[in-house]
């Protein structure tokens, strides 16, 4: 018996993805890639009693229907999108065991935007660059799931069912809006400092034209520092402009008057300024909130945000599941 | 005759024709067969085309050209035939 996933749907760029991602290819332009959400991804794979950094899927706003070609358990976490195998609906955050032929369905997003979906033994496709994780706009290890693909799965030998105590899973909320917290630098330095001021306290739109690359954002326009206004021409005409230089995981990009915050897909290097860098601990929020809800960024130190990443660490460990 | 809300799934920009300038996929009285697109949804810097499930006479958008759209809003509405 073949272990494998057939794809029946594939929903909305369906990708393979895993931890740590495709590591030490930035400076031929290749981004890290890796689940948005790391949370909840780290979470469907102990449900399964795999190691929390295995290749899984990765949903997006719109889920797959999938069927199972052998035996293996399975967890959904993340972005609510109605999970049903053979028609009857399974909880999240929770091992449920499937059955050889068995179908799993997932819809749209009810709430939040990404949903995980982590298979015992993982997906074992072939990696490239050293990672399984996908970069589907430039097809980099592979692509997006599409109908009739089949997907090999690694053998397992662990049958353990397991559920994720409630306070321990991630928090999508009903509200629209989204505190993400953030840190001030590299380039703050080149704002003046109400604008500082203003984006800590405005109510910034997440725009459509959002993705794995980069969320944009619409908001007040910013107001520049005498370094970015009198500066050598070297750095560009634009005072958003900057001689290139590698850009951060997270960072507020500033290209002209649009705040880009750069996340999993994104370019490593370009010539705008960062003046803002987004926790890492804060990148499932901006994973699971949908176009035109709000983010509002509450400033943290290093300190801060290493406390939020450690707090999330803990939380993805095999040591808080319980038997089911 | 049974009139069908054509809801989205996703949210996003939703767009009536293919193009700025192109006519619009479906007019009030248009044939719809099952596949036809009837919008686009832009989400994720991608256009998604929204295809019918129904068969019937096409009655209207409901949701204008260019505007967001959150899941649950009705994109359109078939006239679906028996």
């Amino acid at each position: 018996m073949s272990r494998t996933i057939t794809t029946v749907k594939p929903g909305l760029q369906t990708c393979v993805q895993e931890l740590p991602g495709r590591e030490g290819f930035l400076e031929q332009g290749f981004p890290l890639s890796g689940p948005f959400d790391a949370w909840s991804f780290r979470q469907a794979n102990i449900l399964v009693g795999n190691d929390r950094d295995t290749a899984a899927l990765e949903c997006q706003f719109m889920g797959p229907t999938l069927t199972f070609d052998a035996d293996m358990l399975i967890a959904v976490t993340g972005a609510d999108m109605s999970p049903a195998l053979d028609g009857a609906p399974i909880p999240m955050y929770a091992t449920v065991a499937v059955s050889a032929g068995q179908t799993l369905t997932m819809g749209f997003a009810k709430t939040g935007a990404r949903a995980y979906l982590a298979v015992s033994g993982g997906i074992a496709t072939e990696p490239v660059l050293g990672s399984r994780a996908v970069f589907h706009q430039a097809g980099v290890g592979g692509h997006a799931l599409i109908a009739g693909q089949t997907l090999p799965v690694g053998v397992s030998e662990t049958s353990a069912l397991y559920v994720l105590p409630e306070s321990a899973r991630p928090v999508i909320g009903t509200d629209r809006v989204w505190e993400v917290e953030a840190l001030c630098g590299p380039n703050d330095d080149w704002l003046d400092e109400a604008t500082i001021e203003m984006f800590f306290s405005t109510d910034w739109q997440i725009q459509t034209k959002s993705s794995r690359t980069g969320i944009r954002l619409t908001g007040p326009d910013f107001g520049f520092s005498d370094k970015a206004l009198n500066k050598s021409p070297d750095h560009g005409q634009d005072p958003s402009n900057i001689i290139d230089h590698g850009y951060p995981m997270g960072a507020v990009n500033l290209a002209g008057q649009t705040p880009i915050i750069l996340v999993n897909d994104a370019p490593s290097t370009g010539g705008f300024i960062n003046p803002f860098t987004i926790a890492s601990a804060a990148f499932w929020k901006l994973a699971q909130a949908k176009p035109n809800e709000t983010l509002r960024f509450r400033r943290v130190d290093r300190d801060g945000a290493a406390a939020l990443r450690a707090e999330i660490d803990a939380k993805t460990k095999p040591e808080i599941l319980e038997n089911a | 005759m049974a009139i069908t809300q054509i809801e989205a799934a996703l949210p996003g920009l939703v767009f009536h024709r293919p193009s700025p300038e192109a006519e619009p996929f479906k007019a009030p009285g248009d044939a719809v067969a099952v596949g036809d697109t009837l919008a686009l949804v832009e989400v994720m810097k991608s256009f998604i085309p929204i295809e019918a499930e129904v068969a019937g006479t096409f009655k209207g958008y409901a949701a204008p050209d260019g505007e967001s759209i959150e899941p649950g809003d009705v994109l359109c509405e078939i006239e679906v035939s028996e």
